[in-house]
C-alpha cells in the first residue's frame, strides 16, 4: 500500500512540473500567435523574473525559517556581474546563458559567506546582518568606477526575452521542487521548527543552511542578471530598501514555504503594481494596506506551507468523504 | 569486565560558578540498560547534554568505545552512534510521524545534491529504503498506523514513543532517554519497561535512561548511577543503590 503511496507522490511531483511546462508552452504560443500585445508580454517577463526571485527568498525565509534580507544584495550582485560579462567581455547573444550563470555563481559566493553568521545568529539579530551585507553591496557598487559608480551601467545588450525569463523560471521550479523533496529539503524544515533537536537526530545544521543560503543566492543572482539585461541598464540605486521590501512583500503574500505561493505572490503584487501605476504615489497605500490585511488574516501568506495540489487533494478528499467513511483511525 | 561502550573520565561541566557536573566518572557495559537517577536539578539532565555534545565539557574525557567525544559537533557524535530522546518531548511537530522518522536518517542516506536533482536510481533506492526501514522501526513500535498523522496532534505518551523510534533511525548503538516514562501511570509504565528491553534486544542497543519513576528504573535497570548537585553518588545496582546511607540521605534527609 505504501509502495503506491510513494509512486502517487512521485507522479504527482512530475505532473505539478509538467502542469507549469505546459503553462509555459501555452504563454510562448500566445506570444507566437501575436495575441498578447508588448506591454502584456514585459509583465509576464517581470512575472517569471520575480518569482525566480521568490523562490530564492523562500529557501530561506521560508522553507529554512531564517529571517535574511540579503536578497536584494544578491540580486544587485548578480546584475552586475552578469552586466559587466556581457558589456565587457562577451556581448554575443549565444553566450548570453555565460553571463547568466556567472552572475548566479558570484552571488552564490557570497550566498555561502552570508551563511556563515546564521549559524550562531538568529533572529532579528540576523535580519540586521542580512540588511547590513545588502547595504554594504549597495555602497560598494556606489564607490566603484569600474561599474559606473551611482550612475550604475548603462546600455546593457537587451538579451533578456520571454524564452530566457521562462525557461530559468521552469529550472529554478525544478531545481527547488526536487531539492524540497530530499533530504535536504526535509532538513530544513526540520531546523525551521527545533535547531537543537535537528542536531540531535544527526542532521547537519551548518551544511544545510549553508546550502539553501547558497541555492537561494544562485537562484536570486539569475534573476539578477536576467533583469539587468531586460531593463538594459543597472543601478545601485535599485537594490535598496525598496526592492528588499518588494522581495519580502511577494513572499508573504504568496506564502512562505510555497513553490505554488512564490509563483502566486509574484504574479499577483506585478500585476498589481502594473495596475496601481495611475495612482501615483497611492499605490503604495493601496499594496501596504493589502499586505496588512493579509498579515492580519494569513499570517503565513495565502499559500503559506501548502502547494496548489496540496489543496486539490483536500478538496478531492472532502468530496469522497461525503459519501464515504470518516474517523477510521484509532488514537492509542 | 568485558570492554565499556561508553565511559567518562572525571568529567565536568561548570558554567562559570556553577558545577552543574563535577569529576564524573563512569563506564556503561555494551547491552546494558543503565540508570541515572538523583533529585531535581542534580545534572542528569546535563549529563546527557555533554555526551551527545550540547556542551562542550570543562574538564574530562568522554570515550564511546576507543573514540573520543570530547569536541565534536553534536550531529557527528549522533550520527557516529549515540541518539536521544528529550524530557520536554522535541517533535516536529507539524510534520507527520514519518516524515519525523525520516529527517533522522540523516547521517546515513548515501546520496548527494546532484542525485536529488536528477532523482538518479541511487536517490530513488535510498528514499525508498528509509522509507521502508522508517516503517519497520514504526511496526515495531506499533505506531504503523500514525504515520501519516502529524506529530503535533498525537497523545503525549503516543509522542513520547514516535521520539524513541526517531532515534532509532539514526541507527544507534546506544540511545539515551531522558525521562521517557514522565507523567506516565504504573501500568504505562510496565508497557514502557518492555518496550525498552524490546528495543535493546530487538536492536542490540545500550540504553541509558534518566528518569524520577523508580518503578521503571528498578524494574529494568541493571546498574544506576545516583548524582546529585553535580556529583556522583552512589553506583552499582539497583539493590546496591537502594541500600547506600548517601542515597538514602539525598533523597529522604539525615536519620537522627
Amino acid at each position: 500500500m505504501n509502495k503506491n503511496n510513494q509512486s502517487l507522490f512521485n507522479k504527482s511531483a512530475a505532473w505539478k512540473f509538467a502542469s507549469a511546462a505546459a503553462a509555459v508552452v501555452l504563454l510562448i504560443m500566445l506570444k507566437e500567435l501575436g495575441i498578447l500585445s508588448t506591454s502584456t508580454l514585459l509583465i509576464f517577463q517581470y512575472i517569471g523574473i520575480y518569482a525566480i526571485v521568490v523562490l530564492g527568498i523562500n529557501m530561506v525565509n521560508g522553507y529554512l525559517g531564517v529571517f535574511s534580507l540579503a536578497h536584494a544584495g544578491f540580486m544587485a550582485v548578480g546584475a552586475y556581474t552578469a552586466a559587466v560579462c556581457t558589456k565587457f567581455f562577451f556581448s554575443v547573444e549565444w553566450m548570453f546563458p555565460v553571463a547568466i550563470v556567472a552572475g548566479g555563481l558570484v552571488a552564490m559566493l557570497l550566498g555561502i559567506l552570508v551563511a556563515i553568521p546564521s549559524f550562531k545568529t538568529r533572529g532579528d539579530y540576523l535580519a540586521i546582518i542580512t540588511l547590513g551585507f545588502t547595504l554594504i553591496v549597495q555602497s560598494v557598487l556606489q564607490n566603484m568606477e569600474f561599474v559606473g559608480a551611482s550612475k550604475g551601467l548603462n546600455n546593457i545588450p537587451r538579451h533578456t526575452n520571454i524564452y530566457w525569463v521562462m525557461g530559468c523560471l521552469l529550472f529554478a521550479i525544478f531545481v527547488v521542487s526536487r531539492f524540497i523533496h530530499s533530504k535536504y529539503g526535509r532538513s530544513l524544515k526540520a531546523i525551521r521548527q527545533d535547531q537543537v533537536a535537528s542536531m540531535l537526530v544527526s542532521v547537519d545544521v551548518r551544511l544545510n543552511k549553508s546550502i539553501a543560503f547558497a541555492l537561494s543566492a544562485f537562484l536570486i543572482g539569475i534573476a539578477g542578471a536576467l533583469i539587468g539585461h531586460l531593463l538594459g541598464y543597472t543601478s545601485p540605486s535599485a537594490y535598496g530598501f525598496t526592492n528588499i521590501v518588494d522581495g519580502l512583500v511577494m513572499v508573504y503574500l504568496g506564502g512562505m514555504g510555497s513553490i505554488t505561493g512564490s509563483i502566486f505572490g509574484a504574479a499577483v503584487w506585478q500585476v498589481l503594481v502594473q495596475l496601481l501605476k495611475g495612482l501615483g504615489t497611492w499605490r503604495w497605500v493601496v499594496g501596504g494596506g493589502l499586505l496588512c490585511i493579509i498579515m492580519v488574516f494569513r499570517p503565513k501568506g495565502l499559500f503559506g506551507y501548502i502547494e496548489l495540489s496540496d489543496l486539490l487533494k483536500k478538496i478531492q478528499a472532502k468530496m469522497k468523504s461525503g459519501k464515504l467513511k470518516k474517523g477510521g483511525n484509532k488514537d492509542e | 569486565m568485558s570492554k565499556p561502550i561508553l565511559s567518562l573520565k572525571n568529567v565536568s561541566m561548570h558554567f562559570g560558578g556553577i558545577k552543574a557536573i563535577n569529576d564524573i566518572s563512569f563506564d556503561v557495559e555494551q547491552g546494558c540498560i543503565f540508570g541515572i537517577i538523583g533529585p531535581n536539578g542534580a545534572g542528569k539532565t546535563t549529563l546527557f547534554n555533554v555526551i551527545t555534545g550540547v556542551y562542550i565539557p570543562t574538564a574530562g574525557e568522554i570515550l564511546f568505545g576507543e573514540k573520543q567525544l570530547n569536541k565534536l559537533a553534536p550531529h557527528v557524535i549522533t550520527g557516529g552512534g549515540i541518539a536521544r530522546t528529550f524530557q520536554n518531548i522535541r517533535l516536529f511537530d507539524d510534520q507527520t510521524v514519518l516524515d519525523n522518522l525520516k529527517i533522522a536518517h540523516y547521517s546515513h542516506i548515501q546520496y548527494g545534491l546532484l542525485d536529488a536533482m536528477l532523482t538518479t536510481r541511487r536517490f530513488r533506492e535510498e528514499e525508498a529504503r528509509l522509507e521502508e526501514e522508517s516503517l519497520e522501526i514504526l511496526r515495531f513500535l506499533n505506531l504503523e498506523h500514525m504515520a501519516n498523522q502529524k506529530a503535533g496532534s498525537l497523545s503525549y505518551g503516543v509522542q513520547r514513543r514516535v521520539e524513541i523510534a526517531r532515534a532509532l533511525c539514526c541507527k544507534p548503538k546506544v540511545i539515551l532517554l531522558d525521562e521517557p516514562a514522565a507523567g506516565m501511570n504504573p501500568a504505562e509504565i510496565d508497557d514502557l519497561n518492555k518496550l525498552i528491553i524490546g528495543i535493546r534486544d530487538h536492536y542490540q542497543l545500550t540504553i541509558l535512561v534518566v528518569e524520577h519513576q523508580m518503578r521503571l528504573v528498578m524494574g529494568i535497570c541493571e546498574r544506576i548511577l545516583v548524582v546529585n548537585f553535580g556529583e556522583k553518588l552512589a553506583i552499582g545496582k539497583p539493590d546496591e543503590v537502594k541500600a547506600d546511607p548517601a542515597v538514602l540521605e539525598a533523597y529522604l534527609g539525615k536519620a537522627n
